[in-house]
């Protein structure tokens, strides 16, 4: 199997940068998860399609705008209404959803390779955000498994909280580099460690 | 240590001494100083010249309404201009300068202006722009003549030319309750919102927390007002719901309770730690906002009060109790009300003598009475002062007997020696915020001053900023304000006592004493009382004009100090009650703001930039690159000693001989998925899709509403409600959002998902001659010959044991293929797709072969779709159907758009061999002297190398009946004029012949 | 100014794209009626008071609302999808005012 190649190959340096002698505050890292596919169901169809989604990944989604779960390795969060991105560590789950998402349910879009994902861990995790985004990070408006669409400038960005100081960032690929060039810059203050 | 310092007192560390410099002079303070209290400490008093007349100005106040004493400050090449001393807390290496000034500060040549005050008078930019009436030199040529010297003599700091190597950082911020000021009254409210669990914000522009409680030298319970504000201070750390931010402005309060706030970082430190960024710029969306702002000492408008070592009163006082300095030995002070007595008695303890206390009221308390007594002053009731003495420093002043009805002054003047003079004319609430947020001010006759107007937004006032000036009502106001922003109703609470100072808080209705000489109102742009009259009398009526004819509160402090008195001297010419005349309305910011804290991040290498999968390929392959959008393209792959034109001929005529390969993957790319995708298509395309068979593409064109030409692009039929649609990459955003809407707000009822996928694939546009025999050298799994891949079919296959998508069509004219694959695969396809091109002679090339190729085969791109033209104008009529509706079909028939000399596509060949223009003119009769008479213009051009001359797209008045005819290029900007001939569009291989195989 | 998304919750403006007159009525596909359709493409309501507009969260959730927006306050009176049956995915009621 030929091995995908990421976007941030020339800029990413594993290792501690920035101000870190008082301390790493994030870790950043590339998850590079196998499968990215968004999920839209037609209108009231929507509980079809997280049935769907139960079925074939294991992941039950709680109800509500941006309402989402992760178990390590698949995690789902809603992103729009009736629209949810659904990831995968393993490469093809887009045909284990071939059969299960019928044409009366909704469409299944493949981004395996359209979408970034980049992690950004530890207890600086929400500042460094703040930065970028004008949502409001702090947990009880943000909970754990949540997903949220949001902009950088003119960088789209899907958001998910994958743990209590965790959130997993996905951008078009074609940004994803100069993000994480501006997400190394904004952690650099913080002290930070590229896994 | 030095001639100003007390021996004791102040909240400085008397352990750190600091080094800096001034106008090149060193001079050590203690950490803790500001510029402006090291330098007095060291009896510096002149501080700088003022903006028109030059004249010697000291520093008139202790915080960020400073007016007088602005500095430029230097760090490496970088000089920043304008800033307050009193706002620069000093550092080891300081280095700061005077402005204004030449040679140097003591001794300078412009204050002959001083001379020539009448010439500098209100408006005299207007009447100077102006000018004469007849004459040499009338009207505006009067202005430019003068306008040098205006400039050099007439100004602030300069502005320096060095990059700023700073980093400015953008946060964003949620709160429940944003707390602005740190007073008393900021601080208890604070401490209240905190108590009920409120996430909390606290914003103070000084380095330190507490306001007036740093100085004021009042108790609250037996102990230090200082001490009280620490421990409250201390207690906010320890809640996790609380964040301080020190050296923090609050300067703008806009639409849904969102402020914008500047923090100041670093500039108060030597270097900044890595990463750490100089200035933040904080976008605070607070569900509600406590004002607890303060408010502003007025100066008196008298004959002199500009001088150096005339200053407020309270200034003084923070000076001496903040800072340990005292700004003069001998102290007088004129006042309007009972706060300078407080401040003389502060002055007294801290070791000065306080020689006079002059009050234009003729009848004082007892209270004020002893107080003087304590500070052992002499009292003038009834007195003003109506001149001041002495150079770069004071050395006395004159007082006369003053009626303050009348404002008459009476009898013989009396000199008082004196080494600085405190005034106090009242005190202004800080209503700045409040302002912008919403409504006017209101007038409150008694305390003479502007009050802040009934809220618009949700934010609730405390303290001084709402005419409570004293201590005692700023704890319970910011307690309170504190609980209702918190939504809570709090049990009544024993409140901390406060010792203070008494003092009627309602000053004497007096702004001004009219005597002989230069009374200024604002400082820093030099506007005397006089010239707010002068405006009354050359018809001036409205507070806004009168604010900018005479530039009165338009300077850098923005008349935080200068307003009402102004206004008060207007109304009164006038002869109208303030409240009648009105106030200004304050807009953001509330001081200055850095412009790197509003640009962010965004400049230089962290503006977003989009790259393609194969991006770092045609970097290492020699690629120059060219910005397209946001995007990156290759513009040419030149070779050793090229340039762009032989660089780019090379290119497309090597992919005209045998082969060449672009990267294509900047095309927008959207999935069109659902049982509807293809009504969908039917609706959206001037074409039919639904007819379309899985595995093929087709050729689209979209029109606006308005029925001109929008986008156009193939759109892949992958599966029976499966469509891949390609958009022109300048489009691709605004293709998606009119799909988008369209099925949100027009048609609901289709089940159609719209999806970006133009990230999701990498595309190579391979084509040429030998185009097909490369792809079937590396292609597996599928067929590439005619019948399994004709003309807009698509089949997929593997390159390089990667899965490729691969569909038959031409931009070049060529035949042609575009390769899809997965992004992350995009570097692999087309290295193998390299490989199997090398014994085929398959070149790369970039957007300008690109653009010849496409140019030589008339095709349209967003040069021509300029949202002026008609599908008819481009000669796509053909894909007009006419068996249904499709957006801009009822309008595209329009009279005006169908006009047989409307603007046409056509090309147009150089008759004289040499190069054209984009943007030319095309005329009938060439008039290099008197260029007229244009029928079109130039939109893309180039040298062909398959016809060997210089061609050109255009958009010609009734162009297709002007073909085989002759006209002219008239270019006057690039002195460009020839012969043409106007042809068809499609110059070459018109019938299709190459593409079509 | 702030826009309370049905599905997002209150954000930035920045964050959305105006995408027109809330008034306006598209004529049938069919439709000749040439008036009606220049009415639809150019006719606009300039109201200095509570205004009907159309917006999309296009730095988010990417649907279209309908918002009140008063043009001489910018108070939002209230908004939500531009699509009825969207109803379900709500999450935030509009606010007449935060």
């Amino acid at each position: 199997m030929v091995e995908r190649q990421s976007p941030l190959e020339p800029e990413y340096y594993p290792g501690s940068h920035g101000n870190f002698e008082h301390g790493v505050d994030v870790i950043l890292s590339e998850t590079r998860p196998g499968s990215i596919l968004q999920l839209a169901a037609w209108p009231g169809e929507e509980k079809r399609l997280m049935s769907a989604i139960y079925k074939a990944t294991g992941l039950a989604l709680p109800d509500g705008a941006g309402g989402g779960v992760t178990d390590g390795a698949r995690s789902a969060f809603g992103f729009a209404p009736g629209k949810f991105t659904v990831v995968d560590e393993a490469e093809g789950l887009a045909a284990a959803f071939s059969g299960v998402v019928t044409p009366a349910i909704g469409t299944v879009t493949d981004l395996s390779h359209g979408r970034t994902a980049m992690r950004i861990a530890g207890p600086k995790a929400e500042w460094v955000l703040a930065k970028f985004f004008a949502i409001d990070f702090a947990l009880p408006a943000f909970p754990i498994g949540a997903g949220r669409s949001t902009t950088h400038h003119d960088v789209f960005a899907q958001i998910q909280r994958t743990g209590a100081d965790q959130f997993d960032i996905y951008v078009f690929r074609s940004f994803a580099r100069s993000f994480w060039k501006a997400l190394c810059h904004a952690s650099e203050e913080v002290g930070y460690e590229v896994q | 240590m030095s001639p100003r310092r007390t021996e004791t007192g102040g909240r400085i560390d008397r352990l750190r001494t600091i080094r800096f410099t001034f106008d090149g002079t060193p001079y050590t303070g203690y950490a803790g100083d500001t510029l402006a209290s090291a330098l007095l400490a060291n009896g510096v008093t002149l501080f700088g010249r003022s903006f028109k007349y030059h004249r010697p100005r000291g520093v008139l106040t202790a915080g960020v309404e400073e007016p007088n004493a602005l500095v430029t400050v230097l760090r490496g090449e970088v000089r920043e201009p304008n800033i307050a001393a009193t706002m620069v807390e000093i550092y080891d290496g300081l280095v700061a300068v005077s402005q204004n000034r030449f040679p140097s500060l003591a001794w300078d040549v412009n204050a002959i202006n001083q001379l020539g005050g009448k010439i500098l008078s209100a408006g005299f930019y207007y009447k100077t722009f102006m000018g004469p009436v007849i004459g040499p030199l009338k009207g505006t040529r009067f202005w430019m003549f003068c306008e040098h010297f205006i400039r050099r003599a007439a100004g602030l700091g300069r502005a320096g030319t060095a990059a700023d190597p700073e980093r400015y950082e953008r946060m964003n911020a949620f709160c429940d309750v944003l707390v602005v000021g740190s007073g008393p009254a900021g601080l208890m409210a604070a401490r209240a919102a905190a108590d009920q669990g409120q996430r909390v914000i606290l914003c103070e522009l000084e380095p330190h927390f507490g306001g007036s409680a740093n100085w004021s030298g009042e108790t609250i319970d037996g102990t230090p007002v200082a001490d009280w504000a620490a421990r409250a201070v201390g207690q906010l750390e320890g809640h996790d719901n609380v964040r301080l931010l020190p050296r923090t402005t609050v300067w703008g309060y806009y639409d849904g309770n969102t402020l914008a706030a500047l923090e100041r970082v670093t500039d108060h430190k030597e270097a900044p730690a890595k990463g750490e960024p100089r200035h933040r710029y904080w976008a605070i969306r607070a569900k509600s906002v406590v004002l607890a702002t303060g408010s502003f000492e007025r100066p008196l408008v008298f004959p002199g009060n500009d001088r150096p070592c005339v200053m407020l009163a309270h200034a003084a006082e923070r000076y001496a109790n903040e800072f340990g300095v005292l700004p003069g030995d001998r102290i007088a002070l004129f006042t309007n009300n009972d706060s300078a007595y407080r401040s003389a008695l502060a002055l007294k303890s801290a070791g000065a003598a306080i020689v006079a206390i002059i009050d234009v009221r003729q009848d004082l308390s007892s209270e004020m009475r002893k107080l003087a007594t304590d500070a052992e002053a002499e009292i003038l009731s009834g007195h003003a002062v109506v001149s001041t003495e002495g150079g770069k420093a004071l050395s006395g002043l004159k007082v006369q007997r003053f009626d303050m009805v009348s404002g008459a002054l009476t009898g013989d003047a009396r000199s008082i020696h004196a080494d600085c003079l405190l005034m106090s004319g009242g005190w202004s609430p800080t209503i700045h915020l409040a302002s912008q947020a919403g409504a006017r001010a209101e007038w409150d006759a008694a305390r003479q001053a502007f009050l802040p107007p009934k809220p618009t937004q949700k934010w609730v006032g405390a303290g001084a900023f709402i005419g409570s000036f004293s201590t005692a009502e700023a704890i319970a106001e910011g307690r309170a304000a504190g609980l209702s922003a918190a939504g809570a109703t709090g049990a009544p609470t024993a409140l901390p006592v406060v010792d203070a100072a008494p003092g009627d808080p309602d000053p004497a209705p007096v702004f001004e004493i009219k005597a002989k000489g230069k009374s200024f109102v604002d400082f820093q742009h030099d506007v005397t009382a006089e010239d707010v009259r002068l405006a009354h009398r050359e018809g001036f009526v409205s507070v806004e004009h009168l604010k900018r004819y005479t530039t009165l509160g338009m300077a850098t402090d923005q008349g935080k100090s200068s307003n009402v008195p102004g206004l008060a001297i207007m109304a009164e010419a006038l002869g109208k009650p303030i409240p009648e005349v009105g106030t200004t309305r304050f807009r953001p910011p509330y001081s200055a703001v850095s412009i790197g804290s509003l640009a962010a991040e965004r400049f230089g290498d962290l503006k977003p930039e989009r790259l393609t999968p194969m991006h770092d390929w045609h970097i290492a392959n020699g690629a120059t690159m060219y910005s397209a959008g946001l995007w990156y393209r290759p513009m040419i792959y030149g070779l050793a000693g090229e340039t762009i034109e032989q660089a780019y001929v090379r290119e497309a005529k090597a992919t005209r001989d045998s082969a060449g390969i672009v990267d294509v993957s900047t095309l927008g790319k959207i999935a069109v998925q659902g049982p509807d995708a293809a009504e969908l298509l039917d609706r959206v395309y001037t074409n039919m899709f639904s007819t379309l068979a899985v595995g093929k593409a087709r050729y689209g064109l979209m029109l606006r509403e308005d029925g001109l030409a929008f986008d156009d692009g193939t759109t892949w039929r992958l599966g029976e409600q499966n469509f891949l649609m390609t958009t022109t990459t300048a489009n691709a955003s605004k293709v998606m959002q009119h799909l988008e809407y369209f099925l949100d707000v027009i048609w609901p009822e289709l089940k159609v998902t719209v999806t970006s996928v133009t990230d999701e694939w990498a595309g190579a546009a391979i084509g040429g001659p030998k185009a097909r025999a490369i792809l079937a050298a590396c292609v597996k799994g599928t067929a590439v010959d005619n019948v399994t891949l004709p003309f807009m079919g698509i089949v997929h296959g593997k390159i390089a044991d990667v899965p490729v998508m691969i569909c038959r069509l031409s931009f070049s004219g060529e035949m042609a293929f575009e390769v899809y694959s997965g992004a992350g695969y995009g570097t692999h396809v087309w290295e193998a797709l390299i490989e199997a091109g090398k014994p085929f002679g398959l070149v790369t090339y970039g957007l300008e072969a690109l653009g010849t190729m496409r140019i030589e085969k008339g095709h349209v791109t967003g040069a021509e779709i300029d949202g002026r033209t008609t599908a008819r104008d481009l000669h796509l009529d053909w894909m007009l159907s006419k068996k249904k509706p499709f957006i801009g079909s009822a309008m595209m028939d329009r009279e005006g758009l169908i006009a047989p000399d409307r603007l046409q596509l056509v090309g147009l060949v150089s008759l004289d061999n040499r190069p054209l223009n984009g943007g030319a003119h095309i005329v009938e009769e060439l008039d290099e002297a008197n260029p007229h008479g244009s029928i079109g213009h130039i939109t893309a051009c180039c040298y062909s190398p398959a016809l060997g001359k210089h061609i050109a797209l255009a958009l010609v008045s009734g162009g297709k009946a002007r073909h085989g005819t002759r006209a002219f290029v008239s270019d006057p900007l690039r002195n460009r004029f020839g012969p043409i001939e106007i042809v068809s569009n499609h110059f070459y291989d018109p019938d299709g012949s190459r593409m079509h195989g | 100014m702030l826009i309370t998304c049905p599905y997002c919750g209150p954000r930035d403006v920045i964050e959305f794209t105006y995408q027109g007159d809330g008034n306006r009525q598209r004529p049938q596909p069919s439709s000749q009626d040439l008036d009606a359709w220049n009415a639809y493409v150019y006719d606009r309501l300039n109201p200095a008071g509570d205004h009907n507009e159309i917006w999309q969260h296009s730095g988010g959730c990417r649907a279209h609302l309908r918002v009140v927006r008063n043009t001489l306050t910018h108070e939002i009176s209230s908004s939500g999808f531009a699509r009825g049956d969207h109803k379900a995915a709500a999450r935030h009621k509009s606010e007449a005012k935060s």
